[in-house]
């Protein structure tokens, strides 16, 4: 299963920068990544080229972070196919909890990061609809 | 399993002809003092407490007014030390003691420390600032009084002091309760699990007001028995009032302080059970008797017998000081029913700052607390919910609608000696 790195940030100036500053430094590469605020405080998740080191560097650093499962699935980009893979997920009862995006080639595919509450059931189900699902060195390489 | 049985478990009407007759040499010695002599002009023989209560109270300022000298009972040569607060506004306030009274202190001391479990084999390494404080010293005395031997090591260094703490197999700490708190990080981060790779047993904390959740967060955290421990520095220190093994109430004895609770408002003195502030009177201290100080401590005497068989009565952990009460929009609040609720939360890490400060003519409540990193599951909902619970949980408490801010770990000011909690913009 792949991962994302979960970060406790304050709204305030440099909180984010804090972040992308101690990766850098240790040659970790920020795959995509998602803000999500509210007013003082939000939550960024990231996708990282080795999410177990940059979790062991944050901690160290004494970043509030945790570690939480997702599912990297592919689809073409053009119109319609992000509509196609929600309703596979809507109409098995799936629930989103997070998801965003990330355009991978310009036209051709983009990366759907999505958090559910049900893993196995949603993978075997995306499968069953001939969606690709990244495998973690995929995800982490993209 | 007392230092000294026959005081500590002295029937209550022996206890209290004794009080009598040293209130009676008390008040003889005070009158040597130039204040005294003054104040006491009318008093002569008492013979109940209801006599001895007619005496005026003495206050921090009479304390202040009468620096350095008017206290004094005593030719200076027959003093052999004096400990004083910082006296950043004002006068400080200046106690001496002669050799008698600090082996008198000294063996209070010991007497708390034995009723917690200390032994002469413990290893006892005192983490609490030495110098003109006397929470370092008056623990150092009365720890080589019991025959630990002890660890003069004072505050700060968490490195060392962690050192210390693994060479020599310290078994009992003295220290502030937010510096356990902070030092427990440093272990984390060291990789050290105190349960295991310590031999830490019992930990005394003090000089800070705290609240129970707070001692268990401690206890939990270590693995060991946390005792709290009161006493001011007009009262000679460490060692006034100090908890047994049951940790209800701490036994104030009665042999050494005569105690009494008061309307703070009226002055009128109340009967056992009522919350109010505590009023103590020093029995034994002869270079500086004081006489019915008002410590601005609020708490209440614990009816009932004790099951550890003291019979010195107990006092009820301190609410917090007169002085500290914040007025926020005309109603009461004391800080500590803030850090009550905050502690109950696993998700919430132990720094805090409280800020007061006028909006619109509206007094606004901010509490910043930090989050703690271990129970961090990731999301924004559970952030929110957090934050929802402990404002519904504060406005509960405190009757007040606080604005709660979650901040990162480590972003608050840390201090090495007393936690500064409380910011007032008002002022």
């Amino acid at each position: 299963m792949a991962h994302q790195l979960s970060i406790f940030v304050e709204n305030k100036p440099g909180k984010f920068e804090k972040i992308t500053k101690i990766l850098g430094e240790k040659d970790l590469n920020i795959r995509g990544f998602s803000v999500a605020s509210s007013g003082d405080f939000g939550v960024l998740k990231i996708i990282v080229n080795n999410p177990e080191k940059a979790f062991e560097i944050l901690k160290e650093n004494n970043i509030t972070v945790s570690i939480r499962n997702i599912l990297a699935v592919q689809i073409d980009d053009n119109s319609g196919s992000l509509h196609n893979l929600l309703n596979i997920l809507s109409t098995n009862n799936i629930n989103l909890e997070d998801c965003y995006g990330i355009s991978v080639a310009y036209n051709k595919s983009a990366v759907i990061i999505i958090e559910v509450e049900k893993y196995p059931e949603a993978e075997k189900i995306l499968l069953a609809n001939n969606i690709r699902i990244l495998n973690d060195s995929e995800i982490y390489s993209l | 399993m007392y230092w000294e049985e026959s005081i500590e478990t002295i029937k209550r009407d022996d206890l209290d002809k004794y009080q009598i007759k040293m209130l009676n040499i008390l008040i003889n010695q005070a009158k040597n003092s130039t204040f005294y002599k003054k104040r006491l002009f009318n008093y002569e023989k008492i013979n109940s407490f209801s006599d001895f209560q007619k005496i005026p109270f003495t206050t921090k300022q009479d304390l202040r007014d009468g620096f350095p000298y008017d206290f004094l009972t005593i030719d200076i040569k027959e003093v052999v030390r004096l400990h004083s607060s910082s006296g950043t506004t004002g006068n400080p306030t200046v106690i001496f003691h002669t050799k008698n009274d600090l082996d008198e202190w000294s063996n209070l001391i010991a007497r708390c420390m034995y009723m917690a479990g200390v032994r002469k084999e413990d290893i006892f390494q005192n983490i609490m600032s030495y110098g003109l404080f006397t929470g370092g010293i008056g623990f150092h005395y009365g720890a080589e009084k019991l025959g630990a031997m002890t660890i003069p090591i004072g505050p700060g260094n968490s490195k060392r002091q962690i050192w210390f703490m693994e060479k020599f197999k310290t078994t009992v700490v003295h220290i502030l309760p937010s510096y356990a708190l902070r030092l427990y990080t440093h272990l984390q981060e060291e990789g050290i699990d105190p349960k295991k790779d310590l031999s830490l047993k019992i930990a005394f904390v003090g000089a800070e007001p705290h609240t129970e959740e707070t001692r268990r967060k401690i206890e939990e955290l270590y693995g060991i028995k946390v005792y709290n421990s009161y006493g001011l520095s007009e009262m000679n220190g460490p060692g006034v009032a100090f908890e047994c093994e049951y940790q209800n109430g701490m036994h104030l004895w009665e042999d050494n302080y005569y105690a009494e609770i008061i309307n703070p408002e009226t002055g009128e003195v109340l009967p056992d059970g009522e919350e109010g502030e505590l009023v103590l009177t020093t029995l034994k201290r002869t270079a500086m008797p004081i006489i019915r100080y008002r410590t601005r401590d609020l708490t209440r005497i614990i009816l009932g017998k004790c099951s550890c068989g003291r019979t010195h009565r107990k006092i009820d952990r301190i609410k917090g000081r007169s002085d500290d009460m914040l007025i926020i929009n005309g109603v009461n609040i004391f800080p500590m029913q803030i850090e009550q609720i905050l502690m109950k939360a696993k998700e919430l890490g132990a720094n805090y700052i409280i800020e007061v400060q006028k909006e619109n003519f509206m007094d606004k409540l901010y509490i910043k607390v930090e989050i703690n990193n271990q129970f961090f599951n990731g999301t924004l909902e559970e952030l929110e919910r957090l934050q929802k619970h402990i404002i519904e949980e504060l406005k509960n408490e405190i009757g007040v609608n606080p604005i709660v801010k979650l901040v990162e770990s480590g972003s608050l000011p840390q201090n090495e000696g007393k936690a500064v909690r409380v910011i007032d913009h008002r002022k």
